[in-house]
């Protein structure tokens, strides 16, 4: 019998590390689950912000989540011109799905190898003041640097699915790819509208990057550890749902954890994708997908 | 005030032309029917006025209030910003949002956001149904209520001229009747100048003013009411068989 103290400390590592899963999902979930896009380059591009990260942090002393914020307006730029590339030279000729793929998986290479000539390919870490603090509540060891990232998480989510249910073009983003047409129809680009929501997932990058790089030290190629995970949470989740998605990257969190600290961490991925079977099995469309 | 003509209007796909040599106006106020059978070119000609296919050659002029648009080249998102709004053939709602975020979207247009609450509560009490439905999937409703929302959501854009495209396909002959008196009531009410393409003639001339019977692209009969076009030996023969 496990020390109950032990397995609560591992759930509650689980669900931190879950929020930040989220962190790193939720671009996912909006490019592939909104938009029809199939952005395999998203891990590489959270890594990019942790390096982004943590050159404000290493030559200006910035605070690491105030840096991720910071980045997100080059990163929204950068995710704008990647989808006007991708739609000029695939989208628009009809060739998205296949082509879409190898397109992204070769940013995901490129990215990578910019990465190692621009940063090397050493671990980098951040400094502030949180990291290496841990609160205590009763039995329970809160690390700050993994509380500090599933707060972020938490806040940016809130905030996007505040502007996707609220706004005029959140309401558009949400339709895209239900019907183009219909959406024209509306008085919409769905051109624009996608370019736009696209650079609000790779924005969304930057934080995860710096939530990232606040949790553990990074290498160039770290990004893909974190892609399985991620995507697994998309589609558990069910694809366009952020509260399923971060449901699900909760579940998977908290499922490593507990294997990870009770029994043998090489386990842990094996186990949190043996949730992805049986949840599709019986739920084809995730745990809170719309479905008809 | 708000009109549409369409002069020496050529249109097609590719190689193929459809729609040759063709001019027809709707005047401010009027319904105007467009019949004809399947494949004569009626959705093309409804495609050109909204911008989703480019025209060969011709023009395609809107006057609305006192200021003229060539709508030939201009895109439809521009077109929809001008106060043209279509119903669109098969509905084409977005089947995974809601009765209300359907609604919602259709107010896009800049004008149109600043009335939402008063459109959305006229298109309540016009389909009270949507009213009853309005968190359901638009995709888990019967084919009338979709019709209904369908209007419902054009009329959220504040238009002034609105195309309907075969607003009776797929429905139970007692639904088309009553979507049809239900567009002519909205008309009324909205004070709309209507382009309606329609096969079941019957039922398009109960309110439409005038018509316009369109055979292989060309403009074959054209019927200053809805009288002449009844008795109009082309519908006839096109029609009943006689």
């Amino acid at each position: 019998m496990p020390d109950p103290s032990a397995v609560l400390n591992a759930v509650v590592a689980g669900v931190l590390l879950g929020g930040f899963y989220a962190a790193v999902a939720l671009g996912i979930a909006i490019a592939f689950g909104m938009l029809d896009i199939p952005n395999l380059s998203h891990p590489a591009f959270v890594v990019m912000g942790a390096f982004a990260t943590w050159v404000l942090n290493n030559t200006f002393g910035i605070d690491p989540v105030l840096a991720g914020l910071i980045m997100t307006g080059p990163f929204f730029i950068l995710g704008v011109l990647l989808y006007r590339l991708y739609h000029t030279c695939f989208e628009s000729r009809g060739e998205a799905p296949l082509q879409g793929l190898a397109f992204f998986f070769g940013i995901l290479f490129i990215t990578e190898v910019v990465l190692v000539l621009t940063a090397g390919a050493d671990y980098r870490s951040v400094q502030a003041d949180y990291i290496g603090v841990s609160v205590n509540l009763g039995s329970v060891t809160l690390p700050l640097r993994m509380v500090v990232p599933f707060v972020v998480s938490i806040g940016m989510l809130l905030a996007l699915q505040q502007f996707l249910s609220r706004s005029f073009t959140g309401r558009a983003i949400l339709a895209v790819s239900q019907d183009k047409l219909a959406l024209q129809l509306m008085g919409v680009s769905p051109t624009r509208i996608k370019a736009l929501a696209f650079g609000i997932s790779i924005a969304t990058a930057a934080v995860a990057g710096s939530l990232l790089i606040i949790i553990q030290p990074v290498e160039p190629s770290i990004g893909r550890d974190f892609i399985g995970r991620a995507f697994a949470a998309v589609v558990l989740g069910g694809m366009g749902s952020f509260w399923g998605m971060l449901i699900a990257s909760i579940i998977l969190g908290i499922t490593e954890s507990i294997v990870s600290d009770m029994w043998n961490p090489s386990w842990a991925p094996a186990i949190a994708f043996g949730f992805l079977l049986p949840t599709l099995a019986f739920r084809s469309g995730g745990l809170l997908g719309r479905k008809l | 005030m708000s009109s549409i003509t369409i002069s020496h209007l050529g249109a097609g796909y590719g190689k193929v032309r459809v729609i040759q040599d063709l001019s027809m106006e709707v005047r401010s106020g009027e319904t105007v029917a467009l019949l004809g059978t399947n494949g004569n070119g009626k959705s093309t000609l409804i495609k050109c006025v909204m911008g989703l296919l480019t025209p060969a050659e011709g023009s395609i002029k809107a006057e609305i209030d006192g200021v003229t648009h060539e709508l030939a080249g201009m895109r439809t998102e521009d077109i929809v910003s001008l106060g043209i709004a279509l119903v669109p053939e098969g509905r084409r709602l977005f089947p995974r949002l809601t009765v209300e975020e359907n609604l919602t979207i259709g107010a896009f247009r800049r004008v149109a956001r600043k009335v939402l609450p008063r459109n959305i509560d006229f298109c309540f009490e016009a389909f009270p149904r949507l009213k009853e439905r309005r968190t359901q999937l638009a995709g888990s409703m019967s084919g009338g209520e979709q019709q209904m929302l369908a209007l419902g959501r054009a009329l959220m854009s504040e238009p002034r001229i609105l195309l309907i495209d075969e607003p009776s396909v797929g429905l139970a002959p007692l639904l088309v009747k009553r979507t049809i008196e239900k567009i002519a009531e909205l008309k009324q009410e909205k004070q709309l100048t209507v382009l309606m393409a329609e096969q079941n003639f019957h039922q398009a001339l109960r309110i439409a003013d005038r018509g316009y019977v369109i055979v292989h692209g060309e403009i074959a009969f054209a019927g200053n009411s809805a009288a002449e076009l009844n008795e109009n030996d082309l519908i006839k023969k096109l029609y009943m068989g006689l």
